[in-house]
């Protein structure tokens, strides 16, 4: 985790992907030598800059389909992709996108979310939603879904998701 | 008619579902009231749940009056959805709701009766299918006549004052 952490920092900073490679691999060396001392600031620095916010949940029994919707906004000069989520309350989790088309509502399932740099993400009804799959316990209004969202740069991010009536 | 209105309205026939504890459930709507419908299915994260909050927003409005509207959820994925399972979904948005599921053969015949189609998708997801539906609601006169559709995230709003029309 912490070379991954790293990589992405270096991504930022050395746009050429081999130089990223090599600088990835020179601080997976220095870490090991080190003792790793600078993990907690990376992490820092990519949190402040990669935000989760307004997540709520619908109710929903034990063992049924739960949604999930929040607001993702980076900060950063580049993009990132979210590309899972965790949640103990469920056996998994995953983004999905409803679309209408001609009357009909059909899911599509986004492994990998972009949020594109300096923008945000925004999930809500009819869209991007979180489905949470056979829940472990049942979500009743007022409720705290804990998540943890995981990041193509290796950042996980948690959040917490209020369970209301929309 | 705020929704997109039938014209001529469409006389439709009534099905039969038999509900948890073994009672038959005609779609029929009450004398002298209206009758809604959907057609979706429970592991429906996002746009079921969606159109059947947005029924518990127009009985809301209608307030007491609400209680002569028959608020009918139709699973299309009789494979999952039991029809106690059905039952609970809808009434987690409103106790008044019901939801039905029946056998395949009456589900295929009521989706072809209302114009209605579903198909699960080959995208499966960690535990299980998705389902592509219809995803309008239809809006029932007294009379047992179709009147009225409204389709996804058109606005709660429509529902509410054409049914207040009806009552």
């Amino acid at each position: 985790m912490t070379s991954v952490v790293r990589v992405a920092r270096s991504r930022r900073t050395w746009p050429m992907r081999h130089c990223a490679l090599i600088v990835g691999v020179l601080c997976v060396a220095t870490a090991c030598a080190t003792g790793d001392p600078d993990t907690t600031a990376d992490r820092e620095a990519l949190s402040a800059l990669l935000r989760v916010g307004e997540a709520w949940a619908r109710p929903a029994d034990s063992g049924a389909t739960g949604g999930v919707y929040l607001t993702i906004r980076n900060a950063d000069s580049v993009g990132v992709d979210l590309v899972g989520i965790t949640t103990p309350f469920a056996v998994s989790a995953e983004v999905h996108e409803s679309m209408n088309h001609e009357g009909m509502a059909h899911m599509m399932a986004r492994p990998a979310l972009a949020v594109p740099a300096q923008d945000s993400v925004v999930m809500r009804p009819g869209g991007l939603h979180v489905m949470l799959l056979e829940l472990t316990r049942a979500l009743a209004p007022g409720d705290s879904v804990p998540l943890t969202l995981v990041f193509s740069n290796g950042l996980m991010l948690p959040t917490t998701a209020t369970v209301r009536v929309p | 008619m705020q929704g997109m209105a039938v014209d001529p309205p469409r006389p439709m026939p009534t099905f039969s579902f038999t509900l948890e504890n073994g009672a038959a459930f005609r779609t029929a709507p009450a004398p002298g009231s209206p009758m809604v419908l959907f057609f979706g299915y429970t592991h429906c994260p996002d746009v079921c749940p969606t159109t059947l909050a947005d029924w518990k927003r127009v009985a809301q409005r209608l307030g007491d009056r609400a209680e002569r509207v028959r608020f009918v959820f139709v699973s299309v994925d009789p494979d999952r959805d039991t029809p106690a399972i059905a039952a609970r979904y809808a009434q987690q948005f409103d106790a008044r709701f019901v939801g039905v599921s029946g056998t395949p053969e009456t589900t295929f015949q009521m989706m072809t009766a209302f114009g209605v189609a579903a198909s699960k998708d080959s995208s499966t997801t960690g535990s299980g299918y998705l389902v592509s539906h219809s995803s309008q609601v239809f809006l029932v006169d007294p009379l047992g006549r179709l009147v009225a559709l409204y389709p996804f995230n058109s606005g709660w709003e429509a529902l509410a004052a054409d049914l207040e029309s009806l009552l």
